[in-house]
């Protein structure tokens, strides 16, 4: 029984990604390699990432926020920003249109984010007998996740790829790509200085995926309009 | 390289299946009610392993408890329940009485308040009570006992509100309709509710293969006048120390019959301190005997006894032997069993009535024929009387137990002992002893004075009482060099002279089997029911998912198309 939890969890955790390569034109295209590239570039900066923060960062006795080490973890996490860069120009894809190629890269470095953070914990959490909420918020959180990284990387894209931009928009989009950037370390602060509970975390999470998915939407769907 | 390969994701796997066993929300420590059997006519609860919802004694009358494991707080205990339940043979999942905190001998750092002490006392009818039923039944279920603490406090309200929210309104509203959403209402929230569920992983209970029980002697001899032929006549003080309860693990006996023991090795002391200077030797040797098998028809004391020589059996003068002596007031009672008009116990009993005046005690005699051929011995003294020796039980019981009663039950707690009474019983015997010994009948001098070098030791009484209330001591479940008679016998040799253990097999009338520990696993667990539901809520928020990433990206057309491409292809083909 509690295996069928499991199972569902992780449905709710990896179901949307491979609902999202289903539905999108992503599959009728073939960019299963794109995704594929993106994953390993995530892993190889996760690593990089790894050992700087054991490097610079302190190990903290108490679960309180502290803005020093905050403000270091919200610089290392910058080196998420280069490795999307790498792998949105670094990498030679195949020929498949800038529309497709955001949705790939942040499809795959979802997927290995979700796969890295969230696959352990379930797999030794969720098949106990014990029932906790926890596994279902962590799902949400990966569903969020998945909106958020693909926002990224479609802004990503519109900084380094679309080279004719509207001049009016440059600074919302550094500034909407600044914002989704530093997520991790707002949820981090709302966890640990506002001292927020598991659930309203994931709501905010939600809400500011959503958000910032729409706003993502418009302004790229804006920088599409002078060139068509 | 395929092989260390195999061997990690071996490794991998067995690591992975170690970790899903350790993570329940509490943990408490049970303990097993007793299983035996005698003469084959089984006894006690019969199964260890439990795995099962736990319910309260709130469920609805006429529901079916054959899966659940009813938890019962003795301060809430409905003795009718249980009874209906345990002699109709209703089926059950199993049982978990809980007791009070103070109850537990483990903890230590618990002050007791007068008002508590009372309630004890209120409940210790109440656990008579429980324990006799339990004791003489036959249990085809588990049937545990385990400690009151904040954990289990918690985890029983919330059962409690799960069976209250369970239970069906009595009142239906009339029309169909209201009564179909009631019931999707109700089995909504009721797969939504968190269950309680408990485990515990117990091996098969197995018969205790030739159970020992263990006698220990300690010899005083007296001062043997020299060129004197004679044996010397013997006083024996028996006293046995092993208890029989409802749960063997928590079966301390304070009073049935550590109080016993505490006394014994008391009197032992005083003598071996007078005997030690051979000017006050008496010239009568003292045999204390610290006998097992006591529940079970003084079992140990006949092997004792019928391991004595002739010259020894003929020797002694008299035996007391001492049940109970540490919660009386103002009275004890000597049982006999030869006729009250019987000189030697004429002597005996007026020599005690002596020093009871003067301690401003009362004593009473109470004479109980033995009947050879009944196999039942009530006191230890008949084992005596079956070999023709005078005896005497001293006790504050004034009827003879039953079998398997009063034998240090759950109840039997060291707040119920008073250490003074054991005190004034100590002198009583030790006095009367010693006026028999030196021949002082009568006179109005006092061997054991208080503030002489002879006195009793109240500090002594009490640590070995404190100890006795902290070990459970049922016979089949001591080893042969449990630490426990060991240091009794360690005890007895620092004041006798010579200290003899015996060991023997109990009867085969009694056969007990083991697993009285064991540690409950509480968790809290979701219903089959959520976990289909919340299959069913992903299910539909995929589907809604992908039809709306295909309509945002594809256009409704695509969407549509999908469901018609199977049909569009026939025509195709066609």
């Amino acid at each position: 029984m509690t295996l069928f939890h499991f199972f569902n969890c992780a449905i709710l955790t990896f179901g949307p990604h491979a609902v999202y390569y289903s539905a999108t034109p992503l599959s009728e295209y073939d960019t299963l390699g794109t995704s594929i590239k993106a994953a390993l570039v995530y892993l190889g900066t996760a690593l990089v990432k790894l050992v700087c923060l054991a490097t610079f960062l302190k190990v903290s006795e108490n679960d309180s926020f502290d803005p020093y080490q905050e403000l270091l973890k919200a610089l290392i996490g910058f080196i998420d920003v280069a490795g999307l860069y790498f792998a949105l120009t670094q990498l030679t894809h195949r020929n498949i249109s800038q529309n497709h190629k955001f949705q790939a890269v942040g499809l795959g470095w979802a997927f290995a984010d979700s796969v890295l953070h969230r696959l352990a914990p379930l797999w030794v959490g969720a098949r106990g007998l014990e029932f906790t909420w926890d596994y279902i918020l962590q799902g949400l959180e990966a569903n969020a996740n998945l909106v958020l990284s693909i926002s990224l990387a479609a802004l990503g894209s519109l900084m380094w790829l679309r080279k004719n931009k509207p001049k009016t928009l440059i600074p919302i989009i550094y500034a909407c790509a600044g914002i989704v950037a530093t997520m991790p370390s707002i949820t981090s602060y709302l966890r640990r200085g506002l001292g927020w509970h598991l659930p309203k975390v994931v709501g905010f999470e939600l809400f500011t995926s959503l958000m910032m998915a729409f706003i993502s939407w418009q302004l790229f769907s804006a920088c599409q309009r002078p060139s068509s | 390289m395929l092989d260390s390969m195999y061997s990690m994701i071996a490794l991998v796997f067995i690591l992975v299946a170690c970790v899903e066993l350790c993570d329940a929300a509490t943990v408490v420590d049970v303990y097993r009610l007793i299983q035996y059997d005698i003469s084959g006519v089984p006894f006690g609860s019969r199964l260890a392993t439990l795995n099962h919802h736990a319910g309260s004694l709130h469920f609805t009358p006429g529901a079916d408890l054959s899966r659940t494991v009813v938890i019962i707080p003795i301060r809430e205990l409905n003795i009718t329940f249980v009874k209906e339940y345990i002699t109709q043979r209703k089926p059950l999942g199993g049982l978990l009485f809980l007791l009070p905190q103070i109850f537990d001998f483990e903890d230590r750092g618990a002050t007791v308040s007068e008002d508590q002490v009372h309630e004890k006392g209120l409940m210790k009818t109440v656990l008579a009570e429980l324990e006799k039923l339990l004791i003489h039944a036959n249990i085809p279920y588990p049937v545990y006992f385990a400690f009151e603490n904040d954990d289990i406090d918690t985890v029983l309200s919330d059962i409690k509100r799960n069976d209250a929210t369970g239970q069906p309104a009595t009142a239906t509203t009339g029309g169909s309709i209201d009564r179909v959403s009631w019931c999707i209402l109700s089995v909504v929230c009721k797969s939504k509710s968190i269950e309680i569920q408990v485990v515990v992983s117990a091996p098969e209970p197995k018969r205790i293969a030739s159970p020992t029980i263990t006698n220990i002697q300690g010899w005083l001899p007296g001062l043997k006048a020299d060129g004197d032929p004679n044996q010397l006549p013997t006083i024996a003080i028996v006293v046995s120390y092993d208890t029989f309860g409802t749960a063997p693990a928590l079966s301390v006996g304070t009073d049935s019959n550590g109080s016993g023991v505490v006394a014994l090795l008391e009197i032992a002391r005083l003598f071996s301190l007078l005997y030690s200077n051979p000017k006050t030797r008496g010239r009568y040797n003292l045999l204390f005997g610290l006998t097992s098998g006591g529940p079970y028809n003084y079992n140990g004391t006949q092997k004792w006894l019928r391991s004595f020589d002739q010259r020894l059996r003929e020797s002694i003068d008299y035996a007391i032997c001492l049940n109970s002596i540490g919660s009386w007031d103002n009275e004890l009672w000597i049982h006999v069993s030869k006729p009250p008009e019987n000189a030697y116990i004429k002597q005996i009993f007026e020599g005690f009535s002596n020093v009871a005046k003067e301690l401003g005690l009362e004593i009473g005699l109470k004479h109980k024929k033995i009947n050879i051929s009944n196999p039942r011995v009530a006191w230890e003294h008949e084992q005596f009387s079956r070999l023709r020796i005078t005896a005497a039980t001293l006790s504050e019981l004034s009827v003879a137990p039953d079998i398997l009663e009063s034998t240090g039950g759950l109840s039997d707690n060291r707040y119920f002992v008073n250490e003074t009474a054991i005190v004034r019983s100590i002198k009583l015997v030790a006095e009367s002893i010693a006026r028999h010994i030196y021949s002082h009948q009568g006179e109005n001098i006092k061997v054991f004075a208080d503030d002489s070098s002879l006195a009793v030791n109240p500090s002594y009484v009490k640590s070995w009482l404190d100890l006795l209330s902290q070990t459970p001591r049922v016979a089949p479940f001591l080893s042969k060099n449990d630490p426990f008679v060991m240091a009794l016998k360690k005890e007895l040799e620092d004041h006798a002279h010579e200290v003899n253990v015996q060991h023997e097999a109990l009867d085969g009338m009694f056969t007990f089997y083991d697993s009285t520990k064991a540690k409950l696993n509480i968790y809290q667990v979701a219903s089959v029911t959520f976990d289909l539901l919340l299959l069913l809520v992903l299910g539909s928020y995929l589907i809604v998912l992908f039809s709306f990433l295909v309509i945002t990206t594809r256009g409704l057309d695509d969407l549509i198309s999908l469901f018609r491409r199977p049909t569009s292809r026939k025509v195709k083909t066609a």
